[in-house]
């Protein structure tokens, strides 16, 4: 890598020889390293693979392939936590909602803004080494705010899909476009948002479009040369299921069955628009070279009419081969969903204890019903759910014209954010809304690339909402600590081997729990929405705490720019 | 349905469009038309006309496509839109998207009126599309600065139905009195 200094030096030399007339022309291109110790950008796989026990690195959006959100180092921990300060805060060119999570590699951090920014960073000083603006097509069609959750990094690139639904390859020593590859058409309602995940020599991506009546699907390409390997549509062709008039906790969801049946007769299957976002990325078991990931909502959301039966793998848990792409197992928590009570939150891997008591791979999921499913990876079947992180009320009426209360509202429970686990203490926590809406059903057909919800959820105005942090232990379903917070909450939420959990408000607040009792440890107000899972890393021997306060579209709350790192003393 | 400024046949108002002066090489030739109605400087001739200068690319493509194919209701676009392939849609709407929003100097609601449309806006997430400053992005349109009375009918109208290409502002809007439209419409128009 040539230094500045000898760019410079030869653009300066270039234009004397050529004579002023062109030195306006010359373009330097500054060069930066952010490393103190040589030259390590490169992520191998062997990197990736070890990312859960790396002390320094922010390799992967949630943490590790598990999607524990458990940062090993305990630098920064319950005792000296009130010391904590910013660092470092860098403002983007972008005033819009943030749900970036911050990678960080060898000292540069990847962070992402609303709209398809990149920037790269110093992750010491916050300095800016690149910044690359995505030139977004103009038709976009996204539910929920123009945003963006994040990179993936692997060998020298650095991965980022669009709103437009294109996956890029950037270099990441310069965020210069290596690779550019169309993922789906965003006039039929396909968009990206989440952060792509890499593995094995694929980039692996989900898609948008439960709210526009897509097909969804997660993808595999090659992360060499941006060529698709496999496609997994999450919505089969024969979609009607088994018919299941419970959903996973044992409630009646008053399907009419013998209505669904006549119109599945009459109409056929309803998968060519039937959604099945999928919106976060999938974890990744290296034992058996399985994938894990849930899928979101049917289309549309609220009127089950035009969608006869279970709607599969809608609200699902679903397992996939890695190198091919083909089906192992599913599990689905809520058979033909009206309420888009669906699966967004991330899954994790820990292993947790089985029915008969002894420890099994599990696989975890927060969802919008506000319980934590467990699973068994092996075979998707489900183990047991959490107590109900926040209140449930006439669970399942079914919307009406008129509109009908129920709790919780469309938004959760647990929205997309990721929960964080400590897998020493059997811990998963969990940041949830309680916002009372009321559920209004009404058909129309598809208006074509535009939202299609079959209706309406509403907040009711007149009734108080609010949210809390909840820690819940996986192994026997029980909540041990709760703490309730002034707004829904909505971002995403991190654990550290410091004995901390960080997670931010709408209203700025950005908090340290004691991840055994739930005390407010440690907080700052960060002046817009803190609405992003954090991370951390560790730079120069010196640990940091870094997240993106942007606040948020979906919930309107109070917009910023900000990365903000925060270290000791 | 936007009533015509004036009142000609429509075969009429596209004989007009021809007449209007040849704009530069590189614009759309349907241009000139678009303007006899929403305005040579950007500035509708008439209060029941949107302002499509600046307004959103992705959305300007999508209505014009929903006029063609008789998604969205109008005699006028129905007529205009008819002609119009998809590539000339992409380019007017490229077109005007690229042009500045006009001024049109509408006031500012009272604060009373403004906490009404707030209200309304909190219960329906309205933000949540056309994001912080009213401004929207592509296939969601801008509102703040819109034409107060175009805005006021285009609610009303998917409220009653008669606009039905967006079904999930029709089932939003349905749930809205004619006291929340009406603080709406003065809210948007003066921000």
């Amino acid at each position: 890598m040539a230094s500045l200094r000898t760019i410079l030096t030869a653009a300066v030399a270039g234009a004397a020889l050529l004579g002023m007339g062109l030195a306006g022309t010359v373009q330097a291109q500054e060069i930066r390293s952010a490393a103190k110790f040589g030259d390590m950008n490169t992520v191998t796989q062997d990197l990736l693979n070890r990312a859960a026990s790396d002390g320094n690195n922010f390799l992967q959006t949630n943490g590790n392939y598990g999607q524990t959100r458990f940062y090993p180092n305990r630098q920064i921990n319950r005792m000296n936590v009130s010391h904590l300060r910013p660092a470092w805060i860098f403002q983007t060119d972008v005033m819009e909602s943030m749900e970036t999570t911050p990678i960080v590699v060898n000292g540069v951090m990847y962070v992402t803004t609303s709209f398809d920014h990149v920037y790269a960073l110093d992750a010491r000083t916050g300095e800016e080494l690149w910044h690359y603006k995505h030139k977004l097509g103009p038709i976009t069609t996204y539910c929920c705010g123009p945003n963006n959750r994040g990179v993936a990094v692997y060998g020298d690139m650095v991965y980022l899909a669009t709103l437009d639904s294109k996956l890029l390859a950037l270099e990441a020593k310069t965020g210069k476009l290596f690779w550019s590859a169309d993922i789906a058409d965003p006039e039929l309602g396909y968009s990206e948002t989440m952060a792509p995940t890499a593995v094995n020599g694929k980039i692996l991506i989900g898609t948008n479009g439960g709210e526009y009546g897509i097909r969804g699907f997660v993808k595999a390409y090659d992360a060499a040369n941006g060529k698709l390997l496999w496609t997994f549509n999450t919505i089969p062709e024969n979609s009607q299921g088994v018919w299941a008039t419970h959903d996973a906790t044992g409630r009646d969801e008053h399907r009419d069955i013998a209505a669904e049946k006549a119109a599945y007769a009459k109409d056929g299957d309803p998968y060519q628009k039937l959604g099945g976002g999928v919106w976060q990325n999938p974890s990744v078991d290296l034992a058996t070279n399985r994938i894990y990931f849930v899928v979101g909502n049917p289309s549309p959301d609220l009127d089950g009419a035009v969608r006869p039966g279970d709607n599969l793998y809608t609200d699902s848990l679903v397992s996939l081969d890695l190198d091919t792409g083909k089906y192992v197992c599913h599990f689905q928590y809520v058979a033909h969903d009206v309420w888009d009570l669906d699966a967004v939150s991330p899954t994790v891997l820990v292993d947790v204890k089985g029915k008969d008591g002894t420890m099994v791979p599990g696989v975890l999921h927060a969802g919008k019903t506000g319980h934590v499913y467990v699973n068994d990876r092996r075979d998707c079947s489900l183990i047991r759910f959490s107590e109900a992180m926040v209140p449930q009320e006439n669970m399942w009426t079914l919307p009406t014209k008129d509109g009908a209360r129920m709790l919780p509202g469309a938004n959760g429970g647990v929205e997309w954010s990721p929960i964080a686990t400590d897998p020493m203490m059997g811990l998963a926590y969990a940041i949830n809304l309680h916002q009372p809406m009321n559920y209004f059903v009404e058909n129309a057909a598809y208006p074509s690339g535009k939202l299609w919800l079959g209706g309406a959820f509403k907040v009711i105005g007149s009734e108080e909402q609010w949210g809390n942090v909840t820690a819940v232990d996986y192994n026997t379903g029980k909540i041990r600590w709760q703490v309730k917070t002034a707004q829904p909450m909505i971002g995403g939420i991190l654990a550290t081997a410091g004995g901390l959990v960080f997670t931010g408000e709408g209203n700025g607040a950005f908090k340290a729990y004691d991840a055994q009792t739930g005390a407010v440890l440690w907080k700052f107000q960060a002046g817009a929405g803190v609405n992003a899972p954090p991370a951390s890393y560790t730079v120069d021997g010196k640990q940091f705490v870094v997240v993106a306060a942007g606040g948020n579209t979906q919930l309107d709350y109070k917009r910023g720019n900000n990365i903000i790192a925060f270290t000791l003393d | 349905m936007p009533r015509l400024p004036l009142r000609m046949p429509i075969a009429a108002l596209l004989l007009a469009g021809s007449l209007v002066p040849a704009a530069a090489a590189a614009d759309p030739p349907q241009a000139a038309l678009c303007s006899a109605c929403h305005g040579e400087q950007g500035v509708p001739t008439a209060a029941n006309i949107p302002v499509i200068w600046g307004q959103n690319e992705g959305y300007l493509y999508l209505e014009l496509r929903d006029f063609k194919l008789g998604n969205r209701r109008s005699e006028v676009m129905g007529a205009v839109a008819a002609t119009l392939e998809k590539d000339d849609m992409r380019a007017l709407a490229a077109y005007f998207a690229a042009k500045p929003w006009p001024a049109l100097d509408q006031q500012a609601a009272p604060e009373a009126v403004a906490r009404v449309a707030e209200a309304a806006d909190t219960s329906a997430g309205c933000k949540g599309c056309h994001l912080a400053n009213w401004q929207g992005d592509s296939t969601t349109p801008r509102l703040a600065g819109q034409q107060h009375d175009y805005l006021r009918a285009t609610m009303a109208a998917f409220r009653d139905g008669a606009r039905a290409n967006n079904p999930w502002m029709a089932a939003l809007l349905k749930t809205y009195t004619d006291a929340d439209i009406d603080a709406l419409a003065a809210y948007l128009a003066g921000r």
